[in-house]
Formats: C-alpha cells, sequence, structure tokens
C-alpha cells in the first residue's frame, strides 16, 4: 500500500479543494482493517460529481460493510491533470490518496455519452490498460452502471464487467463474490464467469458479436455456459426498507447540486416518447412520506445543508405529495432551509404550494412543454395541452414572476415545419398572456426564455428506430425557428448540434466504437462536456481513422433489426415500443401508468410478475384529477 | 444584541477553503450546531458574521478571528462547546466569548513561513531603503514598494517569521515578501513555502485575540 503526496501540486491548481478531501463526513477506515478496497468514479470534475445522488447511495451501501473501503475519485480538471502528468502522480483516491491501481475495483457511473473519454483519460491517469483484454491479474476490476450502461456496446472493450438497473443489493453480491473467489484463489476471469451468474451482470468478453453484411447486428452469443443469453436488469422493489445515507459529504467547494437531495420515487408513469429514463426505471417504485421526513431531518441535521430538494422524474407526480409538501415545509420552515421542487408539471402544480416554496426568491420558473403544437406534443406522448401552459403560465405571471423558461425539442420524428413554427407561436401566446392580465405589473417587461435542444434517439424509447437530423437539417430548423420570432420578450438559446450527434452516436452505438473512442483519446479528446474542452474536428479524425461512419449509427433503423442492446432486459418490452412507436406515427397519444395499464412488460420485474401502480383506485383518482383541471 | 467573537484555527485540509467558500462552511456548521445565527435583512438573507481578516487559499493560521451575531442568548461556553462537535476536519475552535471584537483596529499580523531552503540573513534585505515588487491590484499588475508594510522579519530553526501591515487600509501578504527575498538576496531559492498566520495585532500592537 502506497500514497501519492500532492501538497506540492494543490498549490499550484485553481481549485484544491477539489482534491484535497477532508470534508465533513467523508467516511475514514484504516485501509489495512478492509478487505476489498473500491474506488468509486464519477468520469467528469468533483463539483459534478459529487453532485450525484447515485454516488451518495453506492458510496454509503458499500461503506456499511465493513469488510469493504469505498473511496471517490473524480476526473482532475486540466490544470490538475498537467501537474500530475508532469510530477508523475498517478490517480488517487480522494480519501487516502492511495493510486487507483492498487485498488481491488474501480466502479464508473456512466451518466452521459460525453463523459467517455474522461474514462479513458482517467485509466491513462491511473496506469490502468484501456482495454479490457490488457489488463493483467494485479488490475482492479474495472466495471459500470448506470444510465448509459443499458447500451454498454460501445464501451464492451473497456470494462470487465457492467451492473444493468439499481445497485444497493448487487453492490454486496459482487463484493461476497469477490470474498469467495479470494478464498478460492482463482484467476481473474473465473471471478469474471462466477459473477455473470448474478442477475444484473454482463460481461462483455464472454459474448462473441456478429455482423451482417450491411454493418448491422446480426447475432450476440454467450461463449460459455456462465453467460446468460438476456441479462435482466435490477430493481429494489421496496424503497423504504433500502439503505439511503443518514449522512452526506459536504464538500468545502460550491458544487453544481450543493444541496440535500431526497429520492421520492423510481421510475415514471408518464410514459413519454423520447424519454429513456422515463422507461429504464419502470416500474414506478414510492418512497413513504414517513421515511422521506425521517431523512430529511436527519440530512439537514448532520450536514448543515440550507436547501432540500425532492428528485424525481416529476415531482408532483407522487401520489401523496400534498401531504408530503406539507410536512417538509413545516419542517424547513422552523429551520430556515429553503426548499426546492424541480421537475413539477405543467398540468399539476398549484400556485399555493409554488408560493409557500420560493417564499424567499421569485426567480424564474421552468416549463417543459417540450414541443410547439399540440400534434407533436401528442406524437411524442407529453400530455399537456396548451391550456395547461397557459393556465400555469398564467398563474406564475399574476403570482409576481415575470420571467419563464420554456424548454424544447427539435429534430423529433414526423415532424414538420409547421410544428416548429408553434414553438414561436406558443411563446408568443405566453407573453400575450402577461399583457392581456389584469394583475400583472405593466411597467415590468415580461421575459420568456425559449431553450431549444436537438432531439437525440435513445435506446429502449419508442423512438429508438428514428432518424437523428444531421447538424445540418438542425442548423436549417434553428434559423427556420429564429425567424419565426418576432418579439423582443423572447429570448432564444439552442444546443451545440455537433456534441447531440455524437451523444447519438454513442447512445446507439455498437462494440465497433470502441476503437473509435480509444482514437479519440489518443488524438487528445477529454472533458467533451465542457464546450472549452470539446473539438469536433478530432473526433472526425478518430472516425475517419478507424474507418467508422457516423451517419450509420444515425440513421432510421429497420423495424426488423437486432440492436445491440437488445440482450437487456429492461422490464419494458419491444413489442411495446414497437407498438408505442406506431401510435406516435398516427399522433395518437397513451394514457399514463395510473390512468390505464398498457402493458409495458415492467411488472415482470416485479415479485409475482405484479406491478401495483396501476390500481382500480388509481384508475378512479386519475379521473377524479381531469374533472378536477 | 447576542454578538460573539470567535477564534479559531484552519489547518489540513480546510487550509484550502477559500474565504469565499468558509461563509458557506461556517454557516453549515451553525446549522449542525443547531446554533440559531441572526440573518441579514433583504433577498438573499444570509447568516450575520464578520471575518477580521480573510486568509489566502493554502495558508494555515491559529488566529482566525470572527465575529457573529445569533438569534438568541446562549452561553458563550455553550456555543463554543456545540460549534467543536459541529466543525469539520481543520477547523479548531479555540474560544468563544461574548461581545464585540477589536477586529476594527486590527492593524497587523504575524507570518510564520517555513520555506524549503532557508535564507543565511535577512539582514542586508531589511537595511533596503526600497524593496519593489509586482503586485497585483484591481486595476492590474504594478510595481510597488513594500519597504513600508514590512514591519520586521527574524530567521529561526527553520522558519522566517514576518511581521506586516494587515487589514483593510495596508495589506502585505507573506507570499509577496517571499517574492521579493527571492529577488532581492543574492543567489537565494527558497523553493516552496508553507505559510502560517500566528497572530494579529491592533495599532498599539497588542495582540487581538
Amino acid at each position: 500500500m502506497s500514497t501519492v503526496n500532492i501538497d506540492r501540486l494543490l498549490k499550484r491548481v485553481q481549485k484544491p479543494t477539489r482534491y484535497c478531501g477532508g470534508e465533513l463526513n467523508s467516511v475514514v477506515k484504516d485501509p489495512a482493517s478492509v478487505k476489498i478496497r473500491y474506488a468509486f468514479a464519477f468520469p467528469d470534475t468533483y463539483e459534478v460529481g459529487m453532485s450525484h445522488l447515485g454516488i451518495k447511495i453506492l458510496y454509503h451501501c458499500l461503506n456499511l460493510r465493513p469488510d469493504v473501503y469505498c473511496e471517490r475519485v473524480f476526473a482532475p480538471w486540466i490544470d490538475m491533470e498537467e501537474e500530475m502528468r508532469r510530477e508523475g502522480v498517478e490517480l488517487f483516491s480522494i480519501e487516502t490518496r492511495t493510486p487507483i491501481r492498487e485498488f481491488d475495483f474501480l466502479g464508473v457511473t456512466l451518466q452521459y455519452e460525453m463523459s467517455y473519454t474522461n474514462i479513458l483519460n482517467m485509466l491513462d491517469l491511473a496506469g490502468i490498460p484501456l482495454r479490457s483484454r490488457d489488463r493483467g491479474e494485479d488490475c482492479p476490476f474495472v466495471n459500470a452502471g448506470g444510465p448509459c450502461a443499458y447500451n454498454p456496446e460501445p464501451l464492451a472493450d473497456i470494462f470487465d464487467f457492467f451492473t444493468m438497473g439499481e445497485g444497493e443489493e448487487v453492490i454486496g453480491e459482487l463484493m461476497d463474490a469477490y470474498n469467495e473467489w479470494k478464498a478460492e484463489g482463482g484467476k481473474r476471469i473465473d471471478y469474471l464467469k462466477k459473477i455473470a451468474k448474478i442477475e444484473g451482470i454482463y460481461v462483455p468478453y464472454l459474448y462473441d458479436v456478429e455482423y451482417n453484411g450491411d454493418g448491422t447486428l446480426k447475432s450476440m452469443t454467450p461463449n460459455c455456459p456462465e453467460a446468460k443469453p438476456r441479462v435482466r436488469k435490477r430493481i429494489i422493489e421496496k424503497l423504504d426498507e433500502v439503505a439511503f445515507p443518514d449522512k452526506f459529504i459536504v464538500p468545502f467547494m460550491d458544487i453544481v447540486h450543493d444541496r440535500v437531495s431526497l429520492e421520492v420515487f423510481r421510475g415514471c408513469i408518464r410514459g413519454c416518447r423520447f424519454c429513456q429514463a422515463g422507461m429504464i426505471y419502470r416500474p414506478v417504485r414510492e418512497k413513504s412520506p414517513d421515511r422521506l421526513v425521517r431523512d430529511a431531518v436527519s440530512l439537514i441535521g448532520s450536514t448543515g445543508y440550507e436547501e432540500l430538494s425532492l428528485s424525481s422524474l416529476s415531482t408532483s407526480d407522487y401520489t401523496r405529495f400534498a401531504e408530503l409538501a406539507d410536512r417538509l415545509l413545516e419542517f424547513t420552515e422552523k429551520e430556515k432551509v429553503s426548499l426546492s421542487l424541480p421537475s413539477l408539471r405543467v398540468d399539476n402544480f398549484g400556485l399555493g404550494l409554488m408560493e409557500r416554496v420560493q417564499k424567499v426568491r421569485k426567480s424564474g420558473l421552468t416549463f417543459a412543454p417540450e414541443a410547439g403544437s399540440q400534434r407533436m406534443r401528442n406524437v411524442i406522448n407529453k400530455n399537456v395541452t396548451e391550456d395547461d401552459l397557459m393556465h400555469s403560465v398564467g398563474l406564475a405571471f399574476d403570482g409576481g414572476w415575470i420571467t419563464v423558461k420554456l424548454y424544447f425539442m427539435i429534430g423529433l420524428p414526423y415532424e414538420t415545419d409547421d410544428d416548429i413554427a408553434g414553438i414561436a407561436r406558443l411563446a408568443e401566446k405566453v407573453v400575450e398572456r402577461y399583457y392581456s392580465s389584469e394583475k400583472t405589473n405593466k411597467r415590468r417587461a415580461p421575459s420568456v426564455n425559449i431553450s431549444v435542444a436537438g432531439f437525440v434517439p435513445k435506446p429502449f424509447t419508442p423512438f429508438q428506430w428514428a432518424e437523428q437530423n444531421s447538424p445540418d437539417t438542425l442548423r436549417r430548423k434553428q434559423r427556420l425557428l429564429k425567424d419565426e420570432i418576432h418579439n423582443r420578450h423572447i429570448k432564444y438559446s439552442y444546443h451545440q448540434s455537433d456534441v447531440s450527434v455524437l451523444e447519438g452516436v454513442f447512445a446507439r452505438g455498437d462494440r465497433r466504437l470502441g476503437d473509435v473512442l480509444v482514437r479519440a483519446f489518443e488524438l487528445g479528446c477529454k472533458l467533451d462536456g465542457w464546450s472549452e474542452c470539446f473539438d469536433m474536428e478530432k473526433w472526425r479524425r478518430a472516425f475517419l481513422d478507424c474507418g467508422v461512419d457516423m451517419d450509420f449509427y444515425t440513421r432510421e433503423r429497420g423495424a426488423d433489426e437486432l440492436f445491440p442492446w437488445d440482450f437487456v432486459d429492461v422490464g419494458v418490452t419491444k413489442e411495446f415500443l414497437a407498438a408505442e412507436n406506431e401510435r406516435a406515427s398516427r399522433a395518437e397519444t397513451t394514457p399514463n401508468c395510473r390512468q390505464k395499464c398498457s402493458n409495458c412488460g415492467a411488472a415482470a420485474l416485479c415479485e409475482g410478475g405484479r406491478c401495483s401502480v396501476y390500481t382500480e383506485e388509481s384508475s378512479l383518482n386519475a379521473v377524479r384529477k381531469m374533472r378536477e383541471q | 444584541m447576542n454578538d460573539y467573537c470567535l477564534i479559531y484555527e484552519k489547518t489540513d485540509a480546510a487550509k484550502y477553503i477559500s474565504h469565499l467558500d468558509f461563509v458557506r462552511v461556517m454557516g453549515r456548521m451553525l446549522r449542525r450546531a443547531s446554533l440559531p445565527a441572526a440573518y441579514s435583512e433583504g433577498f438573499n438573507p444570509h447568516p450575520l458574521m464578520v471575518f477580521a481578516l480573510p486568509l489566502p487559499v493554502g495558508y494555515t493560521s491559529g488566529c482566525e478571528l470572527m465575529e457573529l451575531r445569533l438569534a438568541e442568548e446562549i452561553p458563550a461556553a455553550e456555543v463554543e462547546s456545540r460549534l467543536r462537535t459541529a466543525a469539520p476536519a481543520g477547523i479548531n475552535v479555540l474560544s468563544v466569548r461574548e461581545g464585540k471584537s477589536r477586529m476594527k483596529r486590527l492593524r497587523y499580523a504575524l507570518y510564520r513561513v517555513t520555506p524549503e531552503r532557508m535564507p543565511a540573513s535577512a539582514e542586508g534585505f531589511l537595511a533596503r531603503r526600497e524593496i519593489v515588487v509586482e503586485k497585483k491590484t484591481k486595476s492590474g499588475v504594478k510595481d510597488t514598494d513594500i519597504r513600508a508594510d514590512i514591519i520586521g522579519i527574524s530567521l529561526a530553526g527553520g522558519h522566517i517569521d514576518m511581521t506586516l501591515s494587515a487589514g483593510s487600509d495596508r495589506n502585505l501578504k507573506p507570499d509577496v515578501v517571499m517574492r521579493a527575498m527571492n529577488k532581492y538576496i543574492d543567489g537565494y531559492d527558497s523553493g516552496d513555502c508553507e505559510y502560517h498566520r500566528a497572530a494579529i495585532y491592533d495599532d498599539g500592537m497588542e495582540e487581538i485575540k
């Protein structure tokens, strides 16, 4: 065991608190007292990684075990990387400054495709071979999980294994298997074969892949008896009973989400057809208000945070939302803690709540109608009407807010130019709503900010077959929208389209992208999620050098095509997704899970194959809610 | 008014916390200690805390002074013990007492610098009438004569102790002095240095603590 000395380096870098460790509530153990050392990596900078809830949960789960010491590691910023390479300092853990190479596991969470080159850079800094097949017996097991792991294939050469789904239980099984394997005295491959039998674990090395003449996937077959033909994702059925940290690490520096974040439920009842999260986290499972309030009290007490936020895909869809909000506000108001409620839906929140929540600051409110025309909102199954939006925006304006932000996507399947122009029309109506109300202050000018992103088709969504618009097409559509905006109160911003293309290529990519990734890293690509670092020219060069065509991955996919990610069983079936795509083409909506069960397949993941989201009561409540509006 | 003066040390990892971040760290420490801070009025209420002299990033200190106002009257000993429990590693609360401090009269500070290599002597350096270094100011980098702000320098056992002007009117940081020593003392190369603030003084050279 050794440690690196970084004191000299810390004097020379911009933000030393990214690397110095010693934060309140970080776990201190004697490394000599444990059997397994686990380095948990977030492949982006400290302030991004420390904002992520998943890392806090798994750090807690692993450190609950006396035989494991889990430490954190992040991607160093450019200045620190330069110092490390110059001084020959290897990538190290935050807690004990131990070289990552000396750990038993390096677990990486995959949140975003554009962080993939950071993973390679971190492996390189750690002195660990980039490709799984080049790693020796003394290397850590390099593994990954998180939403992007549901299509692991572009990273199949890099990782020794992947975990599909929620990690709280399976990570313990992996640790137990490690102890057994150590006792048995096996080789590296023996451990991988051993865990291939665990539900949710995918070992890419144990599968052979064949392609058709046109480049599409022909087959993917296990090459040993331990590997399963299909890998089913893991879920935690009873969220109230699973471990959740009673302490969060409190960073010394300002991080992106610097607050206590409570996970209210997993999954989403809505079924927006562009949304991967809405499909891969099914079925919906809630925590009880009792558990959430208890967690809130203990976390605020142990961290001293001044802000509490509820996290989920659509917070107002929580069945006991009013009760929870009341009970939390009772506590937060007394403690002078502010409560933030992101992800409220346009169609179901009240002004009273909004005012209580934002008592102090009337900052901007954000709405996500996603598409400009009703036809297009039906295509994507965003069951929000123009009336809903006008109603909510009106409440906000009348309540004293003057800035609203509206999120949209362009480049969606079945989209026409008129649908894009609809974004401008909708934004203008929002401005009009401000001036037509008697309650708004006309001496102040409203500000309607529309933020437009290019649509990226993702695996396990009804749009996984769709073509992704080329940057040229997107630029044409962006210009078209710009020309349609004639109101000075509307501010228009859009996302860089080159990044979206790469995101799409890797999201629906296959094993052949592994070489491109390594090549891009060799050419100097890293921190691609940071616009000041992103360099499309290098990426183009990498694709060219490897003879891989980006267009192959952004094209429309054949109805019967076998996808690289089809071997993963996320619950929701391919048949359901295909049927949803059909309905989208006819601009037909699908009711949400509480209104009517559409047999998406996620029920198969639950005990007894029964999902409890749709009940007679839930459908009655849904009807009642609709009548009230 | 429930005013308190707090003296604390800043060491280990805590030395890397910037002043701006430190204000937030303190706010959270108060909440963990269940000490009800008095808040400022306005759009973004913040706990009422005043720091005597911001500490540069990377410096340790044994004499940090802050004033704090609480919404309730709580005995100083109680405040002290609760803060001690709530403090993160590297922030060590040394004392808490009721009332205001003399921080407005702060004029000088004593720093202990630990370089990799010691100079043979500081006498020639101190005998100079002018010590000109490039100093960053709000309007850019400019040549500044810092001689008048060096009150004294003594060498002892691997350390350079220096008393310098401190406060909002005139302030000199020891890393600037080290730059000057490297420039003016023939053949001297200090290497990397550790900086530690050891004491602060008022206009009568009486220690504020």
